[in-house]
């Protein structure tokens, strides 16, 4: 019983995605066709010719998101292990300070921002833009490794230490392996988050810095069904492969020394 | 370890930026003793970025091949084209301007509204036109490339190309077409929830509402008229009167309008209603093309008129590559582009070159282009073509029929 359920809900969550998918190789599809009637898929054709630079854009856009990832966690990573670790004047307020980002909306306090990066030379190119994507997706980062510290503990830290670890050692052979499935988790989130800006992108990049959804956003907003879907699956399935081979170069990266899971 | 993942970390941001990194920007030559020849010679080998609408695949494609690879050969300028709307790069252009800081934009595609704004609030560089051969050559100074909306270009824009405002219906399901505002509504009636219009907030649908005014209280009165909200309202009420006689036969009962052109479009396509309209006057032989719309489609026009108006190409005021802005004008106006543009399979978007002052061989490239099916010939659309209301009485519109038909 439980598995229908489960099923049923996946099978709702999917089925606005049948259309979707459809959708890039329809021609027509007019009352009362039930069946619609198939064209040349001229959304794969526009994004593979060479003139639209769609596929160049795509991969800037994967390797753009992999490294806001990669600082967002680079940052999140000991502010989490703070938190949950080590009390300290402040905390609670620290806390709230990191979830700020996701109270007050990335608009308005973009445009601020706008302008403090073209004092310091940050509009208009990509170091610019890798910061402020850094802002939306760190809040979730904390959050998931904050739990994830809660849930392991310092314990076995600790223990290593005791039989003479250096620190090194303790974060590479225990704490990392350890918090591994929220690493993973926390990764997955900043990368979507990063890879679906649109307006900060916009405002911050000024056109210089062309990201995937920012040639997305268009053809959604015209209604150009044929097109936005076509944009859209690739949009997905590149996010899916990412994710994949992330979790698994992830996994298999710290294999060696998972000896406690 | 950690020195070596800061290295690691600093090597792929470096890595990741230098994907984009721009060469250094050309200065542009200012003055106006420079002659053309030699803003040309300085452009060569520089990058044009170009800012525009950018949800349509075919204007895209265009842009993104036969002028990118037209600039590479005869200007040697690269062409980047970024899609970009005109609220967004002119609120890009504001903050530069309050900070007096280097822009990105070398070129923007504009008219109407936001010209008005960009040009009243000092962000375009000009006047530059008569700087451009093709324009010099080519286009006739009439009234509808001097005058943008009702708002002097003075030399600040470029044309680009013409919109005139068209229906399109499908004869297999409806023979007749109606040929002003009262037939409209018995269209209406007769087809209880199967038409509407878009929301003033789209383009198309804005210019809809203006094309009903036009034929209720005529066009004429509007020249000169104060941008003054009352004054307004109390001119376009017989229009607006007749907007809500019309509304409960409307898709939904009018309760709610397709919030843009693209929704009107599909909707026309799927069959759920029995007209859509374009700016595009060659718009159902594009689509007719695509197998979009039915081959029975075909564009239809008010008896009176509707609503003709010119885009065009305009320079911003901190725009880092003039003289490559300039080559790309001059390329875009050019006969050869202006009759690709033509073709309603690329664009069908009218040319602005005067067929009279083309030469043999650049006739016959407008002479050779299929316009299609389903669509009207230029000497009917420019019989009824009628002129666009001054841009500031523009949003007051949209903002009367707003309060008065969605009750906000």
């Amino acid at each position: 019983m439980k598995d229908f359920f489960s099923k049923l809900i996946i099978f709702i969550i999917l089925l606005p995605l049948i259309p979707l998918m459809l959708w890039p190789f329809i021609a027509s599809w007019r009352w009362p066709q039930l069946i619609p009637l198939f064209g040349e898929a001229r959304g794969f054709k526009h994004f593979f010719s060479a003139g639209s630079n769609s596929v160049n854009i795509l991969l800037f856009s994967v390797f753009l998101s992999i490294v806001v990832t990669i600082i967002t966690l680079a940052i999140a990573l000991p502010a989490a292990k703070a938190i949950a670790f080590y009390s300290f004047r402040g905390k609670n307020m620290i806390k709230t300070i990191i979830l700020l980002p996701v109270i007050v909306p990335m608009v308005a306090v973009s445009m601020g921002i706008h302008v403090s990066f073209i004092y310091l030379g940050l509009a208009n190119n990509c170091i610019g833009v890798i910061l402020i994507h850094l802002i939306p997706g760190l809040p979730y980062a904390v959050r998931i490794l904050l739990n994830s510290f809660l849930l392991i503990g310092d314990d076995i830290a600790t223990q290593g230490k005791n039989l003479g670890a250096n620190s090194l050692q303790v974060l590479w052979h225990i704490t990392l392996p350890l918090i591994m499935p929220g690493v993973i988790a926390a990764s997955t989130m900043v990368y979507i988050i990063s890879f679906s800006q649109y307006f900060i992108t916009f405002l911050i990049g000024g056109g210089r810095v062309v990201t995937f959804s920012m040639l997305m956003f268009p053809l959604i907003e015209r209604g150009e069904r044929v097109l936005a879907s076509t944009y859209s699956v690739v949009f997905l399935a590149s996010i899916l492969l990412v994710v994949i081979v992330g979790d698994k170069a992830m996994k298999g990266f710290f294999s060696d020394s998972n000896f406690l899971v | 370890m950690k020195k070596l993942v800061m290295i690691l970390l600093s090597l792929l941001l470096l890595t990741a930026c230098n994907l984009k990194t721009v060469e250094e920007d050309h200065l542009p030559i200012e003055g106006g003793s420079v002659s053309f020849a030699e803003r040309l010679e300085d452009a060569k080998g520089t990058q044009v970025r170009f800012y525009g609408w950018g949800g349509s695949d075919s204007i895209n494609g265009w842009l993104d091949t036969t002028v990118s690879n037209e600039l590479k050969e005869n200007y040697k300028v690269e062409l980047i084209r970024i899609p970009m709307n005109p609220d967004q790069y002119l609120a890009k252009l504001m903050t530069e301007k309050s900070m007096g800081s280097e822009g990105t934009i070398d070129v923007v595609w504009i008219n109407g509204e936001n010209f008005y704004n960009a040009k009243t609030k000092g962000l375009l560089y000009g006047p530059f036109v008569e700087m451009i051969p093709n324009f010099t050559s080519y286009v006739k100074p009439t009234k509808d490339v001097t005058y943008d909306f009702g708002f002097p270009v003075e030399g600040y824009s470029a044309p680009y190309g013409r919109a005139q405002l068209v229906f399109i219906g499908d004869t297999a399901k409806t023979p007749e077409f109606p040929r002003n505002h009262i037939e409209l509504l018995e269209f209406a009636k007769a087809n209880k929830g199967k038409i509407t219009y878009p929301e003033v907030t789209d383009f198309t649908g804005s210019a809809f509402v203006r094309n009903i005014i036009y034929d209720v209280v005529g066009h004429e009165i509007f020249i000169g008229m104060e941008a003054d909200k009352e004054i307004v309202r109390e001119a376009i009420m017989p229009a607006i009167e007749f907007l809500k006689e019309i509304k409960p036969y409307l898709w939904r009962e009018g309760k709610t309008y397709p919030a843009n052109i693209g929704q009107l479009v599909n909707m026309f396509a799927d069959g759920e209603v029995l007209m859509t309209m374009s700016y595009t006057p060659l718009h159902a032989a594009s689509k007719i093309a695509q197998g979009i719309y039915p081959e029975t489609a075909q564009t239809f026009l008010f008896d009176y008129g509707t609503i003709a108006n010119t885009h065009f190409l305009a320079i911003p005021f901190n725009a880092p590559n003039k003289n490559g802005a300039m080559a790309l004008i001059n390329s875009l106006m050019s006969p050869e582009m202006q009759a690709s543009k033509l073709n309603p399979a690329v664009w069908g978007d009218q040319p602005v070159v005067h067929y009279d002052l083309l030469s043999e061989e650049q006739r016959k490239l407008f002479d050779n282009i299929e316009i299609g099916v389903g669509v009207l010939s230029s000497e009917v659309l420019s019989a009824h073509s009628l002129p666009e209301m001054r841009s500031n009485l523009v949003p007051l519109i949209e903002e009367i029929w707003r309060e008065e038909l969605l009750g906000e």
